[in-house]
């Protein structure tokens, strides 16, 4: 059964259909909260909260975009909202244990740490999701702003700062 | 002279935000491949719809009492005033459309402040 039929399926209230959907998206979803959150902890827990969403919201879904994109949209709203009610400092605290953390699970791997990775998790969160689905996952800046409720102008403006950014840092980080 | 100025600068500028953007790519790669993410089994996404579908129809229920439930009780209310003292009624009636600009005024710079 190809998507389109499991989608109309899950809009007319077919639980199966609709859990084969998230299970073929679950991957997908994880992977991305995982490189807008670098906080694996938030990514599952958001992962949870956006299925959630979608199976109360699937009757609004039309169609228009992939449902993948249509879930990371979800996604992206929640954890926007989350930011934003939680308080910086602990914000900050959170991602600094959350950094220490993965850069054990590489050591543990004999894997080296990539500095774009602390670069990126110091950026502001909506940059960094700009940025990632930006240049990782190839959407147009259109498409980013209708995602995350923002012009396109705004977007283009957070890629190219952020990306400037990371450029900087990084030759700061080759030089020392 | 200017304008091939221009045009090397903004070369570089390209050759540079491609080299970020790649070593941007290669170390969300990483990720992946540090946090492999197992997949749970059908069932447990079947039952993880079957309890949030559930939940979702508890509450819509419960809504639906509760505004039943107020709707009862507002129209009672009214009813009751109406039928004993008609005159409280005009001036509940009164009160609301000389209140009713303030409300409305009040909601409009809530909403223009967000």
């Amino acid at each position: 059964m190809d998507d389109k039929d499991l989608i109309q399926k899950a809009k007319k209230g077919d639980t199966l259909a609709l859990s084969e959907l998230l299970q073929q998206n679950y991957s997908f979803l994880i992977n991305y909260l995982m490189k807008v959150t670098l906080h694996p902890q938030i990514a599952e827990d958001l992962t949870q909260e956006t299925m959630m969403k979608s199976i109360e919201k699937i009757q609004l879904y039309n169609g228009k975009s992939k449902f993948s994109s249509w879930l990371i949209t979800i996604a992206t709203n929640l954890f926007i909202d989350q930011q934003r009610r939680k308080k910086r400092e602990k914000n900050w605290l959170e991602q600094e244990q959350a950094l220490r953390k993965m850069k054990w699970n590489a050591a543990n791997m004999y894997e080296e740490w990539t500095d774009v990775l602390d670069v990126l998790a110091r950026m502001n969160e909506e940059i960094r999701m700009s940025i990632v689905l930006k240049h990782y996952y190839g959407y147009t800046y259109e498409e980013i702003g209708k995602m995350m409720g923002v012009a396109e102008g705004t977007v283009k403006s957070r890629v190219s700062n952020g990306l400037k950014r990371i450029r900087k840092e990084l030759e700061k980080h080759e030089e020392s | 002279m200017k304008n091939r100025e221009f045009e090397n600068n903004h070369s570089m500028l390209n050759e540079e935000s491609e080299w970020a953007v790649k070593e941007l790519r290669d170390g969300l790669e990483k990720l992946d491949e540090w946090h492999p993410v197992t997949t749970p089994n059908l069932q447990w996404f079947q039952q993880q719809v079957a309890s949030e579908k559930k939940r979702i129809q508890k509450m819509q229920w419960k809504a639906l009492f509760s505004f039943i439930f107020v709707a009862v009780l507002v129209l009672s209310v009214v009813i009751a005033v109406v039928y004993h003292q008609p005159i409280l009624f005009l001036y509940f009636q009164l009160a609301g459309i000389i209140l009713l600009p303030f409300v409305l005024n009040r909601t409009r710079k809530k909403v223009s402040n967000e």
